[in-house]
């Protein structure tokens, strides 16, 4: 009788107000409502992860998380709990720690403008600073990065707000460029012709805008062929890592080649000879 | 089951649960393994933007080998091919699911609009008919255009994209969709497509669908001109 005695006294005794009881209720309530949270948020996204954008259905399961552990929170809150007095102790001690930490304040503000602007979006390839990556997370105080070698890089989003942002695919297609040197002996117009009809053939080298095959330069040891290609933003850099080494194949069969660096050296009596920068000529 | 033609073979071999689906088209071959108690596998046309990369396009911009030229206020239809992508997909009572997407011809992307805000299409050029044309139904289908122009001058056509999210593929001996343009101002147009189902023809399954992604009827919206 003593311990159930002593069990009631102490979940009747209260600390600012408050029953040990009510404190119990509010925590087994409110770690109820984080687990129901969780559930949902896995729900929403085994639901809508196929049919709605990586931020949109970020977005919406943060809503879906946040706003069940407030209900649950507010269920929780004991009788004796003003909320009134909450709000207004929330908010003092807001302000508090607002001025005491400006710049978590000056992340937070940041991280909404991102989130409203939205000039990054979650699986986006971006570059901001000396960071270049693929966005993995946006949330309020900062936005977090995989760079290309899978490093795990957080980024307080005021720097984020401050900085350059390059956003690789942020546009539907995108160019790039080769430059590619035949010897002086080949025919310029045969190579270029070449080039054109491999691009041509390249499902993801876009039709139009039309891929654009020149000699651009008369260099020291080659004529410089300029191959500017289009290509679809979130394909680009497979069509590039494609199609160099197909070129100079394919150059190469038609008798066309890439030159070593070559120097004409004249000697002193007149006699001429001609000399390679490196190794023998392919 | 064994569906062989001169461009590709589909086989689907075993017993029981346990099946082996095996494609071959061109140097490409697909084998997938496949468990099911029961269902259907179905061989039909599908919305053609998803070769060679998924993803890659959501539209079709065909371009005619001869511009077309409309007056003021008129009503007219034409018909031109699409190219032609194969689905095999699995059925049964409760859902559908895809297995695989093929094609035979050859597929060439463009962007349509400026690269800021364009958009990449999966690229066609084709004839412009004024009867359906004989196709080969492995590579080709026919698409009947109804063309409205509501502006009040001449407008020339060269081309016409369509968004796949709207398509709807039907299916006998050939693949044949409806799709509809109104020509609004001198740059400007929508293109939309007939869902009605022509007589004798099977409604192909869409890949949109296959995802489990309801369809509305929308129309899109040709900003960035015919030319």
């Amino acid at each position: 009788m003593n311990i159930v005695a002593t069990i009631q006294e102490t979940l009747d005794y209260e600390i600012a107000g408050i029953k040990v009881i009510e404190m119990i209720e509010f925590a087994v309530i409110f770690i109820i409502a984080v687990i129901i949270a969780r559930i949902a948020r896995m729900a929403v996204r085994r639901r809508f992860k196929e049919k709605l954008s990586p931020t949109t259905l970020n977005n919406m399961e943060k809503v879906v998380y946040y706003g069940i552990i407030l209900i649950g929170f507010f269920i929780a809150l004991p009788k004796g709990v003003s909320l009134g007095g909450l709000l207004m102790a929330g908010g003092i001690a807001g302000i508090v720690i607002g001025f005491a930490s400006q710049t978590v304040v000056a992340n937070l503000i940041s991280g909404l403008f991102l989130i409203v602007e939205r000039p990054v979006e979650i699986g986006d390839s971006i570059a901001v600073g000396d960071v270049s990556g693929v966005v993995k997370d946006i949330k309020v105080l900062s936005t977090t990065i995989r760079t290309w070698d899978g490093i795990y890089v957080r980024i307080p989003n005021e720097k984020v707000f401050n900085s350059n942002i390059y956003n690789y695919v942020a546009h539907g297609a995108r160019r790039f460029e080769y430059t590619i040197g035949i010897r002086y002996s080949d025919d310029a117009s045969k190579a270029i012709d070449i080039i054109k009809g491999i691009l041509a053939e390249h499902p993801l080298v876009l039709k139009y805008p039309e891929p654009d095959v020149f000699v651009s330069e008369l260099g020291e040891s080659s004529v410089i062929i300029a191959v500017k290609i289009w290509a679809p933003s979130s394909h680009w850099y497979s069509v590039k890592k494609e199609l160099l080494w197909k070129i100079k194949t394919i150059l190469e069969e038609n008798g066309i080649e890439i030159p070593f660096p070559q120097r004409v050296i004249w000697m002193a009596g007149g006699e001429k000879k001609e000399g390679r920068g490196k190794g023998k000529q392919r | 089951m064994n569906l062989q033609t001169e461009e590709f073979e589909i086989e689907v071999t075993g017993r029981g649960k346990r099946r082996l689906y095996r494609r071959r088209a061109g140097d490409e071959e697909v084998e997938k393994i496949i468990y099911a108690d029961d269902g259907n596998i179905v061989v039909c046309p599908v919305e053609p933007v998803n070769m060679p990369k998924i993803g890659a396009a959501e539209h079709l911009m065909v371009e005619l080998k001869k511009s077309v030229i409309f007056e003021p206020d008129t009503k007219n239809t034409f018909y031109v091919k699409f190219p032609i992508e194969v689905g095999v997909f699995t059925v049964d009572k409760k859902d559908v699911e895809r297995i695989d997407i093929f094609t035979t011809v050859k597929a060439k992307y463009a962007l349509y609009g400026p690269p800021e805000s364009g958009i990449i299409c999966r690229w066609w050029r084709s004839d412009v008919y004024a009867e359906e044309p004989e196709v080969n139904p492995l590579k080709e289908g026919v698409l009947r255009v109804d063309v409205e122009n509501k502006y009040h001058e001449w407008v020339e056509l060269q081309k016409v994209v369509f968004r796949a999210f709207d398509m709807k593929i039907f299916y006998n001996e050939h693949a044949y969709m409806h799709g509809m343009l109104t020509l609004l101002k001198k740059t400007t147009g929508e293109t939309s497509f007939n869902t009605r189902k022509p007589k004798n023809m099977h409604g192909a399954i869409d890949i949109y669908a296959a995802k489990g992604i309801k369809k509305f009827d929308k129309k899109y919206f040709m900003e960035w001109g015919f030319k």
